[in-house]
């Protein structure tokens, strides 16, 4: 497969790197307390936290190298082959778990899967700019999605 | 000089794994879109399309599903997986 090509502009490129910066290293966090971490094994739990804290670091790193390596204008980040690509898919989704547990904890689940109808005049500043970027890092989770297999959507 | 041909006499019976089985049940999440769950499903269970959307639908409608049944071993590993993927799976016996 072909490099793909995700483009954004380089004031989204811009606050998008702030934000994840800030929630990097908490997304890792979010992402193994989440986890339904078989309790009753202690081996079994041991390499699942293991297993899922490594990731989750490994996500955070290629985060930061594919926004912080996103020159030009507009910036393009370009992800050599499917498997960074899948890595990458996955680690917008650890971010966007991450802005759902620490930032939108007070909004309920009705409300964020429908996020376009929330209604974000109402939200605190901080509620808002993250709200922007959640729907960002969204847009280019489909936008990937789009290019890595068009037959997902339905 | 040949040796005699011996005919063993070879008893066998089948044995019936009784060993219990497993589910991978994925429920369903306000964060992750549904072709990036779609997505999941067929990366980590290696199905096509049409069946990583079904159970896509069913999770949507139900709250939940069972996405494999099996062994707990694999059961584990996909459970894993799934989780890797940052989808909410978890285990539960079989029956």
């Amino acid at each position: 497969m072909a490099e793909l090509r995700l483009t954004m502009t380089t004031e989204a490129r811009k606050v998008l790197t702030d934000l994840l910066r800030l929630i990097a290293p908490a997304a890792a966090r979010v992402t193994v307390n989440r986890a339904n971490v078989p309790a009753a094994d202690e081996e079994i739990a041991g390499f699942w936290v293991e297993t899922l804290t490594a990731q989750a670091s490994e996500e955070a790193r290629l985060l930061s190298v594919a926004f912080a390596g996103a020159k030009g204008d507009p910036a393009v980040i370009v992800l050599p082959n499917e498997a960074q690509a899948l890595a990458f898919l996955r680690a917008l989704s650890a971010v966007r778990l991450a802005l759902r547990d620490l930032v939108f904890a007070d909004v309920t689940d009705a409300q964020l899967e429908s996020a376009e109808d929330l209604d974000d005049e109402s939200l605190p500043t901080e509620q808002r700019h993250a709200l922007a970027c959640y729907a960002c890092f969204g847009l280019l989770q489909q936008s990937l999605i789009a290019q890595l297999n068009p037959e997902a959507f339905d | 000089m040949a040796k005699p041909k011996l005919k063993p006499e070879i008893k066998t019976e089948s044995l019936v794994s009784a060993a219990p089985r497993w589910n991978v049940v994925v429920l369903n999440d306000p964060i992750n879109y549904q072709a990036y769950v779609v997505m999941a499903f067929m990366n980590v269970l290696r199905i096509g399309a049409p069946e990583a959307k079904r159970l896509m639908r069913a999770i949507h409608a139900e709250g939940r599903a069972t996405v494999w049944t099996g062994d707990r071993e694999r059961a584990e590993m996909l459970s894993l997986e799934l989780q890797q993927w940052h989808l909410s799976s978890l285990l539960e016996q079989d029956g």
